[in-house]
């Protein structure tokens, strides 16, 4: 709905002048890691994102997709109030934009909406930037040494999963700023599945004009959701890659098909993955079927009378175990 | 009125100057106009049309419309079914609305899926992929996904299933971005804000350009 994008475009009254943040001030706090480790450059790096004024622009590959450049900037205004924007720079494009704690979508094929929520959910896993040290109990951080990227040096760090169940990542952080210049999800043998590049950095004292640009009343309305109703959970899963917990569990309705599934994700912070029940329709035998889609690996397994799916960007056989651990509570 | 018509082509079409006041004008007169605004709507499915960049689950009043014309036509081929249950209006329709999930649901693009493989009953999970390797080729270019499946599957099972693991596919997508909220209204989650040093922090601001 291109409308209300444009309607950004509008000059508003709010100015954005000078950043005041000291950040000076704030140096008192002491820390626990020392300077050249892995987990400082982390924390540097969740600093930066949260309290520069930058504009990077990166791009997203993924096999047998397109390329996707994105233009991501980030600001703090003088009230101390962060503001971010997402842009898909290619075709009719879909633009995100976070103020404070609200998050607006705006794509081509629905109206836009806005969501309660400090993160947008964009290709970075966002507890990467915002909670790395949550990250810790999951995945090794392993610091590699410099090189360059972007034109620009940077440090290296190696990210492993603990328990080998789930894919690893290579971070390459701006030595100076800490920001994100390149991002690679590898597998288990060391292949590459995805990457995220950054083509141009930009670091700024003064917020970028767009977000002073930004007409805040001509924003779509917070989307309220409903709370679907408790359910004692008729199932459970015992097994769980290390550092992953359930975030979610509940039914719901599937878009396209409007199947009613039981529904559990579970996340570790850098992945998510969904994992569904579904009673089989009318006896009619479903296939175990494995299959995946750009990097997330889709399995479906036979599970008595119902049929059990997870998708996610897991390893197949970390897909398979978890399939595997369904109970079903009598 | 055409005068009018023609402005907002020009717009649409980026011909005034985002600066210009003139450009301005027209997208404040636009504003207040649900004909031209809902014109504007259309000029730009237009554009991505010719252009070929219209999404794959386009959300457009046409399915609507034809939902309320089936709802309204007498049910004599099937009386028991409601339009919804049509698999046409189903496919036209995707989210009928179901609370306030599928408002969002809209919004995921519909994945298709390009490899889809058969598992027998033991699979050989830690070789599942035995075709290349999923990776990007050289620097710049990517290597295709190829498409694999060891047996043929009837015609309409696989069409089915393509359907479902689009489903799957599409909802995973949505409740990634559900979760923010969820992390939102986390209280325990503290700001790590608590572990930067002054040597951090101080690289930050000194080195910045």
């Amino acid at each position: 709905m291109p409308i209300l994008v444009l309607g950004l475009w509008l000059p508003h009254g709010l100015s954005a002048q000078t950043n005041n943040q000291d950040e000076a001030s704030e140096s008192t706090v002491q820390t626990s890691y020392p300077s050249d480790t892995a987990e400082a450059w982390l924390v540097k790096m969740a600093s930066a994102v949260k309290t520069l004024n930058f504009n990077i622009s990166f791009i997203v590959l993924k096999p047998g997709v397109d390329s996707q450049p994105y233009l991501w900037r980030h600001a703090v205004n003088e009230d101390g109030i962060e503001m971010e924007q997402l842009n898909l720079l290619n075709g009719p494009g879909r633009e995100m934009v976070r103020i404070g704690d609200k998050v607006s979508y705006f794509e081509p094929n629905v109206p836009p909406y806005t969501l309660q929520s400090t993160t947008i959910n964009g290709p970075f896993p966002s507890e990467l930037f915002y909670h790395p040290d949550k990250l810790q109990e999951g995945y090794e951080f392993v610091l590699v040494g410099r090189s360059r990227v972007s034109g620009r040096a940077a440090q290296q760090i190696r990210v492993i999963s603990k328990d080998q169940t789930r894919f690893g990542f290579n971070l390459w952080l701006d030595q100076e700023s800490g920001l994100l210049l390149k991002m690679n999800m590898i597998n288990l043998e060391g292949q590459l599945l995805e990457q995220i590049q950054v083509t141009g950095l930009e670091v700024n004292q003064q917020p970028d004009p767009f977000f002073s640009r930004i007409a805040l009343p001509m924003l779509p309305d917070v989307l309220v959701m409903q709370s679907t109703p408790e359910m004692a959970p008729r199932w459970q899963i015992n097994y769980l890659p290390i550092g992953m917990y359930v975030a979610k569990q509940d039914t719901h309705r599937l878009p396209l098909t409007s199947e009613l599934v039981d529904y559990l994700l579970v996340s570790d912070g850098l992945v998510d993955v969904s994992i569904y029940l579904q009673p089989q329709n009318n006896g009619k035998a479903n296939q175990d079927l494995l299959g995946r889609h750009e990097s997330n690996t889709i399995l479906t397994r036979q599970l008595g009378d119902f049929s059990a799916t997870v998708v996610g960007k897991v390893p197949p056989a970390t897909a398979d175990a978890i399939v595997k651990s369904i109970q079903f509570i009598q | 009125m055409s005068q009018k018509l023609e402005n907002l082509s020009a717009l649409v079409d980026g011909e005034i100057s985002q600066t210009d006041g003139h450009a301005i004008n027209s997208i404040n007169a636009l504003q207040q106009d649900s004909e031209m605004l809902q014109k504007w709507h259309n000029y730009h499915l237009i554009r991505y049309g010719l252009r070929k960049e219209l999404p794959t689950n386009l959300h457009i009043d046409i399915a609507a419309n034809v939902a309320l014309a089936l709802a309204a036509e007498p049910t004599i081929l099937a009386p028991k079914k409601g339009f919804r249950d049509l698999p046409v209006v189903a496919a036209v329709l995707p989210f009928i609305r179901q609370g306030g999930q599928l408002a969002i649901a809209a919004s995921v693009a519909v994945a298709v899926i390009v490899g889809v493989q058969q598992v027998n009953n033991s699979p050989e999970i830690d070789k599942p992929f035995n075709s290349a390797a999923p990776i990007l080729g050289v620097p710049g270019g990517l290597s295709p996904v190829s498409f694999e499946q060891s047996y043929a599957v009837p015609q309409n099972n696989e069409v089915e299933q393509r359907r479902k693991i689009n489903a799957y596919l599409a909802d995973h997508q949505q409740q990634m971005r559900l979760k923010t909220i969820k992390l939102a209204d986390n209280p325990t989650s503290t700001p790590v804000q608590s572990l930067e040093t002054s040597e951090i922090q101080s690289d930050v601001t000194d080195e910045t350009p």
